[in-house]
C-alpha cells in the first residue's frame, strides 16, 4: 500500500511534534500523510522564532508552500503563498525564521534527509528547480484545462507541471455559491489542504479551513458545493482525467472498468496493444492477435456491441515496412538497400514468431 | 540521463527508521477514526444520495464545464445489495 486514503483529515485538531531527526530538525511537524513504502510524505511544518538551518540538500524532490509567516530561505524571502519545487540533490540556501511561519511540506520519494552542503548534487536535475509567490505571481485560470472540465467557479494556479507523468502542483479555489452536480473520479491519486474556506463533498461532508486529503486513484468524489468560497493547494501524482458520472453507488472496481471502457472507445488501438501484453504486432501474421473484450461500464452497459465502438475496436492497421523493426533488423535493412558490406547470407535469429519485411517488402522469410 | 540523486540516496537512518514506524502507527488510528466517523455520517449520506438524484433529474448532471443534461428516470440507478454500497473511504 501507498498510502491509505485519508480523507477528510482536519490537522487543526492535531497537536504539533517535534523534528527530532534530519530534515527540519527542531521545528515541529504534523504528518498529513506517509506512504508506507517509500517514506514519502506531506507534513505540516511549524517554524518557531529563532528557527535557523544551515544550507543542505536532501534525497528526496521536496515542494513546500508557505502558509503564514516569513521565512529568509538563502537570498530570497518568502511569505504566504510563496511555493518551491526543490530537485532532489539540490542544495537550498540557509533558512532563518525570525517571526515564525508555517508551511506544508512534501518529501516526494522518500523519509526526510538532510545532507549539509552549500552546493549541488552533481546528479541534481537544477532546472526543475520552481520558486515563485503562487499569491501574487500567477494567474488564476479556468477550471478548463481539463476536460471534461469542473464548473465554472472552480479556477486554478498552475504551479508545477511534471512533463513525463503530468503530475501537478495547483492552488485551487471555488467562488461563493461554488456548485457541480456530478460525481468525479480520476486515474490518479489526489491530495489536497484547504488554506482557508470550506468546501462540501456529497460522499465526506464538510471540509474546512485545515482539513486535508490523500485521495487513491478510482475515488468517487463529489457533487460539490462551496458556500462562502475555499482557496486550497492540490497535487497529483500523474495526469488528472475528469471521469464524471451519476452514480453513488460504485466502488473503485467499477470506476478502473469504467476507465478502461473508455480507453476502449477513445484510443482503441493503444487499448488492444495494452491489453495485449504488446503482442499484438501491427504487421503480424494475423494482425491483431486476439481482439479484447471491452471493460465493462456501469453507466453504459453493452457499449461494446455498437457498430462504431466494434469497428474501432476491431479494425486492424497494417503498417508498411520500417514501421516496426527491431533493431538490428533496421541496420540488416539499411545495409541491403544501400549495398553496404558484403554479400552474404544470414540467418536471422529472433525469439518471437512473426514475418519481418525487407527491401522490396516481400515477405522472405518466417522465424 | 539514467542516474538520479534518489539512487545515491544513503540507506535509512536507525532514528529515521523510529520515527517511520511512529508515524504509520499513527497514520493509522487516523485511518480507523476516519472510517468511523465516515461510517456515521450515513444516514445523512443517504439524503444527500437521494438529493443528488432528484437535483441531476430537474436541474441536470454535469456533463462538463456548465453543461447540464437532465437525466431521465430511467437512467437513474437504483442502490445495489452489497455490503459496501455506502462505503466512501478504501
Amino acid at each position: 500500500m501507498a498510502r491509505p486514503h485519508m480523507e477528510p483529515y482536519v490537522e487543526f485538531n492535531e497537536d504539533y511534534r517535534l523534528f527530532d531527526f534530519a530534515g527540519y530538525k527542531d521545528a515541529h511537524y504534523k504528518v498529513l500523510s506517509l506512504d508506507t513504502d517509500t517514506g514519502a510524505s506531506s507534513l505540516k511544518v511549524r517554524f518557531d522564532g529563532g528557527y535557523a538551518r544551515k544550507p543542505g540538500l536532501c534525497y528526496s524532490d521536496m515542494e513546500i508552500f508557505v502558509l503564514n509567516g516569513e521565512m529568509k530561505v538563502g537570498t530570497e524571502t518568502w511569505v504566504e503563498g510563496h511555493f518551491a519545487f526543490i530537485p532532489a540533490g539540490v542544495a537550498l540556501g540557509a533558512i532563518e525564521v525570525a517571526q515564525g511561519a508555517e508551511a506544508i511540506v512534501w518529501y516526494n520519494d522518500s523519509e526526510p534527509t538532510f545532507e549539509e552542503t552549500d552546493r549541488d548534487h552533481p546528479l541534481a536535475l537544477k532546472e526543475g528547480f520552481i520558486s515563485v509567490n503562487s499569491y501574487l505571481d500567477r494567474p488564476w485560470a479556468s477550471g478548463s484545462i481539463v476536460s471534461p472540465a469542473t464548473a465554472t467557479g472552480c479556477m486554478l494556479k498552475l504551479l508545477r507541471f511534471d512533463p513525463i507523468t503530468e503530475a501537478m502542483t495547483f492552488l485551487y479555489c471555488m467562488t461563493p455559491e461554488f456548485m457541480q452536480d456530478n460525481i468525479s473520479y480520476h486515474d490518479c491519486s489526489e491530495e489536497s489542504y484547504h488554506i482557508w474556506g470550506t468546501s462540501w463533498m456529497m460522499q465526506f461532508g464538510e471540509l474546512p479551513t485545515g482539513g486535508y486529503f490523500w485521495r487513491p486513484p478510482y475515488i468517487n468524489h463529489g457533487s460539490f458545493r462551496s458556500k462562502l468560497g475555499c482557496i486550497a493547494i492540490g497535487r497529483t501524482d500523474s495526469k488528472l482525467h475528469n471521469y464524471f458520472h451519476f452514480n453513488p453507488w460504485t466502488n473503485p472496481d467499477d470506476n478502473q472498468a469504467r476507465a478502461a471502457s473508455f480507453l476502449y472507445r477513445q484510443r482503441p488501438q493503444l487499448f488492444q496493444w495494452v491489453a495485449s501484453g504488446g503482442h499484438n504486432h501491427p504487421h503480424g501474421p494475423q494482425g491483431q492477435l486476439k481482439p479484447q473484450k471491452p471493460p465493462h461500464d456501469f453507466e453504459t452497459p453493452g457499449y461494446g456491441k455498437r457498430p462504431d465502438v466494434s469497428a474501432l475496436a476491431n479494425q486492424t492497421y497494417t503498417f508498411r515496412e520500417m514501421d516496426h523493426l527491431h533493431a538490428d533488423e533496421y541496420v540488416h535493412k539499411v545495409h541491403h538497400a544501400h549495398k553496404i558490406g558484403d554479400d552474404h547470407d544470414h540467418d536471422h535469429d529472433h525469439e518471437h514468431g512473426h514475418a519481418h519485411h525487407h527491401g522490396d517488402g516481400e515477405i522472405d522469410h518466417k522465424h | 540521463m539514467s542516474k538520479h540523486v534518489q539512487d545515491e540516496k544513503p540507506p535509512m537512518t536507525a532514528e529515521a527508521k523510529e520515527w517511520f514506524d511512529k508515524e504509520i502507527a499513527s497514520q493509522e488510528d487516523r485511518y480507523k477514526a476516519i472510517v468511523d466517523e465516515q461510517d456515521g455520517l450515513i444516514p445523512e449520506r443517504e439524503k444527500w444520495y437521494t438529493d443528488f438524484l432528484e437535483i441531476v433529474q430537474t436541474r441536470g448532471f454535469s456533463v462538463t464545464g456548465d453543461t447540464r443534461r437532465p437525466i431521465s428516470k430511467e437512467e437513474v440507478p437504483e442502490k445495489p445489495d452489497r455490503p459496501d454500497a455506502m462505503r466512501v473511504v478504501w
